[in-house]
């Protein structure tokens, strides 16, 4: 699947390591925004107001400190996964209420079927599900280690 | 969550967005509402540990969006939505990405956010990217 070579192992643009918003809302922005300069997405505002919308849908927080927003829309010209960390952790909305450290953002374009969509949001879940990978993914301390990580998790 | 400029908007007040973007998210929200109708796209969805009990919370964003948009367009959108489900399509390379269609015009057009520009080939409205 495509995810593999547009992962943020492969863009360390997509990788942001700490991310300093405390809101959620303001977390999607900064990840968008992220996107928009890699040229990932046309609109960002757009972006994030859909991602928002989404949340209202439920919470994109699966939990275990994990959430992956996801959206499929035409602001997205390619596929790609943008991975953010936040070291104080930011209240999504899981079930387990614990709050996110990790957060994987799923940008799919709006041609994608629901199958490849939901591969490619299982991909990124199953991802973090692991514990051991989910805290060398939260402790690893350099964006290319990081990168690394990802590129091992997703392949 | 709060209110951001869209947000607020599908919720009343003014729409601070061009009429190419409303119409961008109203056919992004269509999808997610048909996703999230589906028996198997909500079945693998929840299997992922995405809740989706907020449902009617979009619908009603939805429809207050189609009421906030120019009459012209809602009815290009859902002429082209009855027809084909996704009304809205990027334009890439010069190419509609909805019927592989080689559009006439080399550039962008100009006020490409506020004019309706519909793909003379299949009649879905071109989302110039």
């Amino acid at each position: 699947m495509s995810v593999l070579v547009a992962s943020p192992g492969h863009d360390l643009s997509l990788c942001i390591p700490d991310l300093k918003p405390r809101r959620k809302e303001a977390v999607l922005a900064e990840m968008v925004m992220a996107a928009h300069q890699a040229g990932v997405v046309t609109d960002p505002v757009l972006l994030v107001e859909l991602l928002k919308l989404r949340e209202r849908l439920g919470s994109t927080g699966v939990g275990r400190g994990v959430a992956v927003p996801h959206a499929r829309s035409a602001t997205v010209l390619v596929p790609r996964l943008v991975v953010g960390r936040s070291r104080r952790g930011i209240d999504w909305g899981a079930e387990d209420d614990a709050p996110a450290s990790l957060i994987l953002l799923v940008l799919i374009p709006s041609d994608w079927s629901d199958e490849a969509t939901h591969g490619l949001i299982a991909r990124a879940t199953s991802a973090a599900r692991l514990q051991r990978t989910r805290q060398k993914l939260l402790d690893a301390s350099s964006l290319e280690a990081l990168a690394t990580l990802l590129r091992e998790a997703l392949a | 969550m709060n209110e951001g400029p869209v947000s607020k908007a599908v919720a009343g007040p003014p729409v601070p967005l061009s009429s190419m973007a409303s119409a961008v998210l109203l056919a992004d929200l269509d999808v997610l509402i048909r996703e999230a109708q589906d028996p198997v796209s909500r079945a693998r969805l929840r299997k992922l540990g995405f809740p989706l009990e907020g449902l009617s919370r979009i619908v009603a964003a939805r429809d207050r969006l189609a009421e906030s948009m120019d009459r012209r367009w809602t009815l290009a959108y859902e002429r082209a939505r009855h027809r084909y489900g996704r009304a809205v399509v990027a334009v890439r390379d010069r190419v509609c990405s909805g019927c592989f269609v080689t559009l006439p015009s080399v550039a962008r057009p100009r006020g490409a956010e506020e004019a309706l520009h519909v793909c003379e080939s299949c009649g879905r409205i071109l989302y110039w990217t």
